[in-house]
């Protein structure tokens, strides 16, 4: 035999407008939700405003500029970098970096790792790994232009990355004297 | 991040999206709606992919939207707040041959759109009709007058 259906009474518990039209209706309720409204619009108006502005990366508020004292390295970067997404490193090397038609290059591990080096142009003539990053070397005339490293940063989060320009020829690990390179050192942040 | 996470956090954002941007879903949908929740959702789509295009991505996101579905409606039964906050409440756009006001403007709605109701409903004019309300899917139910 089957179970019965259990049923109950029905109760008139929908509240009513002008005593006769079952709405259920909370007036109170809406106007709370009015305000809320308004309060998220201009909280979306703002995130447009600071997205414009750059603030959550792609844009002026995300450029930055560092360069050494004696000019051999002039770096423009994004201070803020979005997960996943392209961008461009570029290094401006002054005279001063360069030694024998060569200049060479030592960036930090976060550069290939953290922020996702996928290219170098021009070409190095060599990379070398040693002290927690890595030795480009970049031949080149007197009047040195500039590298790009096409950088998408393969996780979300605030990285630090160094630069310096090796002041002499050695070769990295060789222990032959060298005058202390100039380093620049940034943070990251990675929107995801 | 995991692919159930993005769809976690997709499937909140959309809901907060509709519920915010307006409740105008079903008949009352205008081609300005349809791009808004098109645009959207495919907008989504695209952090929720990310570059994972692989079947077990799609597998997880559409059961983890399907359990935060599921969540949400057996939540929305249990708390007549939570229901409020999701779905909204009916609301009274006219009330005997009056407009409510500060409702058809909090809405976004206009006069147009409950005659436009009302004559789905075989209504020649507002003056027919005594109340019209907007329900929580979005649809504009009118009650007529009483014959003299």
């Amino acid at each position: 035999m089957a179970t019965p259906m259990r049923t109950v009474p029905v109760e008139d518990s929908v509240p009513k407008v002008g005593n006769e039209l079952a709405v259920g209706e909370d007036l109170s309720f809406q106007r709370k939700w009015w305000v809320f409204e308004r309060i998220v619009w201009t909280l979306f108006v703002l995130v447009v405003v600071l997205d414009v502005a750059g603030v959550f990366g792609r844009g002026p508020a995300a450029n930055a500029h560092m360069h050494t004292p004696d000019g051999a390295m002039n770096v423009r970067y994004e201070r803020i970098e979005r997960f996943s997404t392209p961008s461009i490193m570029t290094i401006e090397f002054g005279r001063t970096a360069v030694r024998d038609g060569k200049i060479q290059l030592w960036v930090s591990d976060s550069i290939v790792k953290e922020l996702g080096n996928q290219r170098i142009v021009p070409q190095p003539l060599s990379s070398i790994t040693g002290d927690g990053g890595i030795y480009y070397t970049f031949p080149t005339t007197d009047s040195p232009d500039s590298v790009e490293f096409a950088l998408q940063p393969s996780k979300p989060g605030v990285f630090h990355f160094s630069l310096r320009v090796q002041p002499n020829t050695a070769t990295p690990g060789t222990g032959a004297a060298s005058p202390a390179p100039e380093q620049l050192q940034a943070r990251v942040v990675v929107m995801p | 991040m995991a692919a159930c996470f993005r769809a976690a956090f997709g499937y909140a954002f959309l809901v907060l999206m509709v519920r915010v941007a307006g409740r105008r879903p079903g008949k009352q949908m205008t081609p300005f709606e349809f791009v808004l929740i098109f645009f959207i959702g495919g907008l989504t789509l695209t952090f929720m992919v990310a570059d994972d295009r692989s079947l077990v991505n799609a597998f997880v996101q559409i059961i983890t939207v399907a359990l935060l579905h599921y969540s949400l409606v057996w939540l929305r039964r249990q708390s007549n707040n939570l229901a409020r906050i999701i779905d909204g409440t009916p609301l009274v756009l006219l009330d005997n041959g009056e407009w409510r006001k500060d409702t058809l403007m909090g809405m976004r709605l206009q006069d147009d759109d409950v005659m436009a109701a009302a004559r789905e409903q075989g209504l020649r004019s507002l003056d027919e009709i005594q109340y019209a309300t907007l329900e929580r899917n979005g649809e504009i139910s009118i009650i007529r007058k009483a014959q003299a």
